[in-house]
């Protein structure tokens, strides 16, 4: 049973997406799995430094979503069941950054399809629960692991059916954001398939620092972040940083 | 009162409390583990759980975090993770924990 990391790396006029996933990769080869395959295209490609022995596969993503007016290529998760060589796959938003080995464990385990329902606010101000935006259970797409076979195949196959007819869904469900969001379409796809009622989820809530903050320093253990004048940091704990201009500290 | 010594230890006090937080929190993810390919949280009440089942019986079903069951043929080599896991998790928070105290 072979074992690995998907990750999904495209840059756009407005963010270097390749300079956080050097960040990424280096952090996944020290704590998680040295089996890595990077989705990307030529032109990303060509401005990554080099990272040692990863695959790359290269497709043209689609374009045309957009977050906060920018361009945001993210609308090819669906594709990672095809994409994927390994059996069991842990796939990763680049900029989800494990600091710990915490989602190693993931790999080890013979579920069909997991996804965490949960953030956590490193800030302690609990913003991703104050409210819901559907009437739906979001789920965070960020981090999600699947073993290939008929489950996850229907998953993924839902994903892209909803893809094909978002603005339906968003409408069935009363998605207040309008953009297409992999958060939405993997929970409409895993409420679908799942019959409605429930399915497996992962049992952690994804560490998050929301986009107000801004991260001032990080190295191979941890992460600091400046909020309302005020320094934090972790260490060796996974952190999920909303604000893309990380990329440039 | 000199207020601006307030909003400092005020201040200090935020960033220790949400720190502790982050620090708990990290430990509770830490808990979780993989055995027989299925998700466990190893805290007090699994650990207790296992250890009042392997009591009486050689092999025994619990749940896991999905609520799937999960039949246990080897108590004392999963019990034995579990609190191996456990107090990993809690001697690193008690780390963590120690720098706050001095911080006071």
């Amino acid at each position: 049973m072979s074992k690995g990391v998907l990750l999904f790396c495209f840059d756009t006029e407005h963010t270097r997406y390749h300079r956080i996933l050097e960040r990424c990769v280096r952090l996944v080869q020290k704590n998680i799995s040295k089996n890595i395959t990077v989705i990307t295209d030529f032109k990303t490609y060509s401005m990554m430094s080099p990272m040692g022995h990863i695959n790359y596969r290269f497709i043209e993503p689609e374009l045309g979503n957009k977050k906060n007016g920018l361009e945001w290529r993210n609308v090819d998760r669906h594709m990672a069941y095809e994409l994927s060589p390994y059996d069991t796959t842990l796939v990763m938003d680049i900029d989800y950054l494990p600091f710990s080995d915490d989602l190693a464990k993931f790999l080890d385990t013979r579920y069909d399809f997991l996804v965490s329902k949960e953030a956590y606010d490193l800030t302690g101000r609990d913003s991703f629960d104050l409210r819901r935006y559907s009437m739906i259970d979001m789920v965070w797409a960020t981090v999600l692991v699947f073993r290939k076979g008929p489950k996850a195949k229907r998953v993924f196959d839902c994903v892209k059916y909803i893809k094909s007819y978002y603005s339906y869904f968003l409408e069935l469900y009363r998605i207040r954001d309008r953009q297409f969001r992999n958060d939405y379409a993997f929970a409409i796809a895993l409420e679908q398939a799942n019959g409605f009622i429930s399915y497996d989820t992962l049992p952690v809530r994804l560490p998050t620092l929301p986009p107000d903050c801004e991260v001032v320093a990080m190295d191979e253990v941890g992460i600091a972040w400046r909020h309302n004048d005020q320094i934090n940091h972790t260490k060796n704990q996974d952190v999920h940083v909303l604000n893309k201009d990380f990329a440039n500290v | 009162m000199d207020i601006r010594e307030l909003k400092k230890q005020s201040d200090l006090s935020y960033d220790t409390a949400v720190a502790k937080r982050n620090a708990l929190e990290k430990a509770h993810s830490r808990q979780v583990m993989a055995y027989e390919g299925h998700l466990f949280r190893a805290d007090a009440e699994t650990i207790c759980l296992v250890r009042t089942l392997k009591e009486s019986l050689d092999t025994f079903c619990v749940l896991d975090t999905n609520h799937n069951p999960v039949e246990i043929t080897d108590p004392d080599d999963f019990l034995g993770k579990l609190i191996e896991r456990n107090q990993e998790s809690l001697n690193a928070y008690k780390q963590i924990y120690q720098t706050f105290t001095r911080k006071g």
